[in-house]
């Protein structure tokens, strides 16, 4: 097992996802997350990683060697497809054993191992079938075993999970999350799907058109976005984004948007001398809203029932200040209508506030 | 109930046109067959109904391999050399070809290079020339190489022939199969190279023999780059096509032998056609481009 | 932990780079064209601008320096301007029995039925046939004394049908040609018709449109590119003719049957006019490349028109 380290890489021109100056430290045995919308460049990055294209600027190291001039082969990692890439024409035991046979390993060798992996996945039973005739799920398992079986220094993972469907992903997940964690292996994990990342990582790299945005453990990345693209993306449904100004009223700092307004006295210093004008914005995530029916004791703040969904176990309501929709998640069933008249408040321990210029987050 | 006899008959109708045509299409093949089992006698009578009935002879068949002499026994013909040299040369040059238009044709279609599509148009054009215009230069380049009446300068030629259709078929084949095939096999550890042998070439396979299929008639059938580089006088490296025409320039009449061997050369082409027809309907419609 | 693969020696490292790699892999290609193709033609270019004969020049002797005397000999040669005349009326027959007859049949076939892959499979051995060897026969079908052809016709009232003549063998020999690619184009349309989304059909039905309206503005629309690439393949095709015709009547009777290809053919190696015959091919070669680059343009332009097209082929 190796870490990674790509510093600065490039790699702009003709490509549909570039990646710009990304600089990402991988440590051995960690599990991390590429985590960005579709066509952000965390394929690409795999890809230069595996060594599958080359970056215009930046190096990348694996272990303490840096790869740049090295073939993918030479490279010792192991990639897994978005589309599993399996050799359609020849069995699941030779897809395992490709790799070890290119390598020239003894027969013998080459026999156990494949018998080891397959118990490992429960795909004894597929060896000496052909691609074809395999399900999603075993497709994919088969890719997983041709990565596992020669032990490569780091794994990386291109959207694995993501064509197939919900229940299997789940199960599959934990799968993956349980050998990785027993085998130790370094491992990058692309994916855009937010949960995914949240569940199995430890850390989380966000990315954003070829930019690394944020990069920090799952809950510190849920906790503390750092702007209003990572607060937006990680999180269902999203965090409720209120545009709104400082302003001064009755000799205290609100936030204003509308018929909405928010105290912030008690840290408005250290809000306005991050801020870089009175245009922010103010994040709360739906779960951290708290619906009363009647004026809470602490003050609240009005707001009419727009929409309800039920949801099983839980409800989302829309309710609206003014002009400003908030989703709530409430966490039983709601029995408001619309046109009802809540009440909301607002845990400040959980609001984010951000600068509407640069949607940097301020506190 | 007039609206759907009016249907019927419109269907009848189409049926019976689909017949005749096929018919048409078909009958200058049959004709060829019943005349080269027709004794030489009835060759040359006025057709009527009574001349479909006359009694089939071998003759014309064994005539093919063997030429009467009065007196002295039948000498060979050495058309069966004919038949093995076009053989031969078709195979060797539709080999060829295939293997280097393929090569050519992945190096196309996974890599950048500057000029690609330049040299595509370029390979594309070659097909378009005809035979008669670039004859001319090839025939002084022939004389001046010693390749004339040669195998070697015949199996040559015929790759070149057919190596602008090997390349844009095999590129647009080879396009539909997923470039990341290889890559999952250059992380295993393939070399490039390797990783075309193991994840794409297999693939490839079908369209390879469709390709070469293809090439081979043309090849098979082809009349004038034969004529000149093998030229008017009897040679070792002569193809069917050319001696046929000759046949028929010289002994003029004898419609037995020549349609008996024209058959012969023929059904190898009848047989591919069956076999290929998916293939081949694939490729005819669209000349020398695909997607 | 595994063993990363050494390090490549040399060759491997050539193998490996794409950029050496992908060269390699054309070069076979790209040499025996430039060899095969353009060293030749650059060769009878040069040759087109002297007096040379493979015959008649002198060893030893360098052949005179005439400049484009060849190409306006060319031009002003009364054989050749005839040959393009004959040509041209045979291309404009032969293409012309191809187009309409391949629309009539396409048509014919436009619908599914039971055995039509045999029926298109049969009507495909045609195109695969040798022209040379099909020539000799239409020949023997034809003869007016013993050919089934004309007793075909003699059936319908007229008698002693030869058209092997010089009035009339242009027409026969189109016909011959017709034969063979008919079916081609009628390949191509049958896809391009089949092409053509059949709820456009039903809405004309419903809006009571006639049968040459529904033609005039949903089918003609759709297929023409298809029908000018199948028109101009064929063109370039007949104009380029010679297999077909030589063997059988080498150009006769007289000069009837001389089109371009044969002309060519006679100038270079019956009269031995190398240089001469290099400046006439070379004019032949650009009405050929004039003709190929619209037809290729034509061709890559509308590459989404290809797709259906190809579904449709699969479904024939």
């Amino acid at each position: 097992m190796a870490r990674v380290l790509l510093e600065n890489v490039t790699l702009e021109k003709g490509i549909l996802c570039p990646v710009h100056s990304l600089t990402l430290e991988v440590r051995d045995k960690e599990f991390v997350s590429l985590l960005a919308p579709s066509g952000s460049g965390k394929t690409t990055t795999l890809r230069i990683v595996a060594g599958l294209d080359r970056p215009e600027k930046g190096s990348v190291w694996i272990g303490d060697e840096e790869v740049g001039d090295m073939t993918p082969a030479e490279r010792d990692v192991a990639m897994i497809f978005q589309t599993y890439a399996l050799y359609p024409h020849v069995s699941v035991r030779d897809n395992l054993a490709s790799p070890l046979k290119v390598r020239k390993t003894p027969e013998t060798e080459i026999d156990r191992s494949v018998k080891e992996v397959a118990e490992v996945l429960h795909i004894e039973d597929l060896l000496d079938k052909r691609p074809v005739t395999l399900s999603g799920g075993e497709m994919q398992r088969v890719a997983i075993g041709r990565a596992l079986i020669r032990k490569p220094r780091v794994y990386l993972m291109d959207e694995p999970l993501t064509n197939l469907d919900a229940k299997l992903r789940v199960e599959l997940r934990a799968e993956m999350k349980r050998l990785q964690k027993e085998l130790g292996q370094t491992t990058i994990y692309a994916t855009h799907d937010e949960v995914e990342a949240l569940a199995m990582s430890n850390r989380i790299a966000v990315l954003n058109q070829g930019r690394l945005i944020q990069y920090d453990a799952p809950e510190a990345i849920y906790t503390h976005p750092k702007n209003t693209f990572v607060a937006r993306f990680v999180g269902t449904p999203a965090m409720n984004m209120i545009p709104c100004s400082l302003e001064e009223k009755h000799g205290r700092k609100i936030l204003q948007a509308g018929a909405f307004e928010y105290d912030i006295t008690d840290f408005a210093e250290a809000v306005q001398g991050k801020a870089t004008g009175d245009e922010l914005v103010l994040g709360v995530r739906p779960a951290h809203v708290e619906l009363h029916s009647k004026p809470p004791v602490d003050g609240g703040i009005q707001a009419s029932v727009y929409v309800v969904e039920p949801m099983g176990r839980m409800t989302i309501v829309d309710v609206k200040v003014g002009e400003n929709v908030f989703k709530v998640k409430v966490p039983h069933l709601f029995e408001g209508k619309p046109g009802d008249s809540v009440w909301i408040s607002l845990d400040p321990r959980s609001v984010h506030i951000f600068d509407r210029k640069t949607g940097e987050a301020i506190a | 109930m007039q609206r759907r006899t009016k249907r019927q008959v419109k269907r009848i109708i189409r049926y019976a046109l689909i017949i005749v045509v096929t018919a048409f299409f078909i009958f200058p093949l049959i004709w060829l067959g019943l005349t080269s089992i027709k004794p030489r006698a009835v060759l040359f009578d006025k057709p009527s109904w009574s001349s479909l009935f006359f009694e089939p002879t071998a003759k014309n068949y064994i005539d093919v391999f063997y030429r009467e002499q009065y007196g002295l026994p039948p000498v060979r013909t050495y058309f069966e050399m004919l038949l093995v040299n076009s053989l031969l040369i078709s195979l060797a040059s539709v080999g060829l070809s295939t293997i280097i238009g393929t090569l050519a044709a992945w190096a196309f279609s996974r890599f950048e290079m500057r000029g690609k599509n330049t040299m595509m148009f370029f390979i594309l054009s070659t097909r378009m020339l005809p035979p008669i215009a670039t004859l001319v230069p090839l025939y002084l380049l022939y004389r001046a190489l010693g390749f004339m009446y040669t195998h070697h300068g015949l199996i040559l030629l015929y790759t070149m022939f057919t190596l602008a259709f090997s390349v844009w078929m095999m590129k647009g084949f080879i396009d539909e199969i997923p470039k990341e095939l290889e890559e999952a096999a250059m992380v295993d550890g393939h070399s490039r190279l390797g990783a075309f042998f193991k994840a794409t070439l297999p693939q490839a396979l079908t369209a390879m023999a469709a390709t070469a299929m293809f090439c081979l008639m043309t090849a098979w059938n082809e009349y004038a780059f034969a004529l000149v580089v093998t030229g008017t006088d009897w040679t070792h490296a002569r193809t069917a096509p050319v001696q046929l025409a000759k046949t028929f320039g010289e002994s003029g009449y004898n419609w037995g032998l020549i349609t008996a061997s024209e058959l012969i050369y023929l059904i190898p082409v009848i047989i591919i056609t069956f076999i290929m027809q998916e293939y081949l309907l694939r490729g005819i419609t669209f000349g020398t481009i695909k997607r | 932990m595994g063993q990363a693969p050494r390090r490549k020696g040399f060759l491997s490292r050539i193998l490996e780079s794409g950029r050496a790699l992908k060269w390699l892999m054309v070069a076979p290609a790209l040499a025996i064209l430039l060899i095969f193709v353009i060293f030749p033609l650059l060769w009878s270019l040069g040759l087109s601008f002297y007096s040379y004969s493979v015959m008649y020049t002198p060893p030893g002797v360098p052949p005179t320096f005439v400049g484009l005397q060849n190409f306006q000999k060319i031009f002003q040669d009364v054989n050749i301007y005839e040959s393009f005349q004959r040509t041209a009326y045979f291309v404009a027959l032969a293409v012309g029995l191809e187009f309409f007859g391949g629309f009539a049949i396409a048509e014919l076939l436009n619908t599914r039925f039971r055995g039509r892959r045999i029926v298109v499979t049969l009507i495909l051995i045609p195109m695969m046939t040798a022209p040379a060897v099909i020539g000799i026969f239409f020949e023997y079908m034809y003869n007016p004394t013993y050919g089934v052809v004309p007793y075909f016709i003699s059936l319908v009232g007229i008698k002693d049908f030869n058209w092997m003549t010089r009035e009339w063998v242009i027409p026969a020999v189109a016909s011959m040609d017709a034969w063979m690619w008919t079916p081609f184009m009628m390949l191509i349309i049958l896809a391009g018709l089949q092409a053509v989304p059949r709820y456009l059909y039903e809405a004309a039905e419903i809006d009571r449109a006639s049968l040459w309206m529904r033609f005039r503005y949903i089918t003609l629309p759709t297929i023409s590119p298809i029908l000018a690439i199948a028109l101009l393949f064929r063109t370039m095709d007949a104009l380029k003719l010679f297999d077909l015709i030589f063997p059988v009547t080498a150009g006769g009777p007289g000069a009837a049957t001389q089109f371009l290809s044969v002309r060519l053919y006679l100038e270079v190696f019956e009269y031995f006019k190398t240089g001469y015959g290099s400046a006439f091919s070379y004019i032949f070669l650009v009405i050929i490349i004039v003709l190929s680059n619209i037809y290729v343009r034509v061709l890559t332009r509308r590459p989404q028109m290809m797709a259906p097209v190809e579904e449709a082929v699969q479904e024939v």
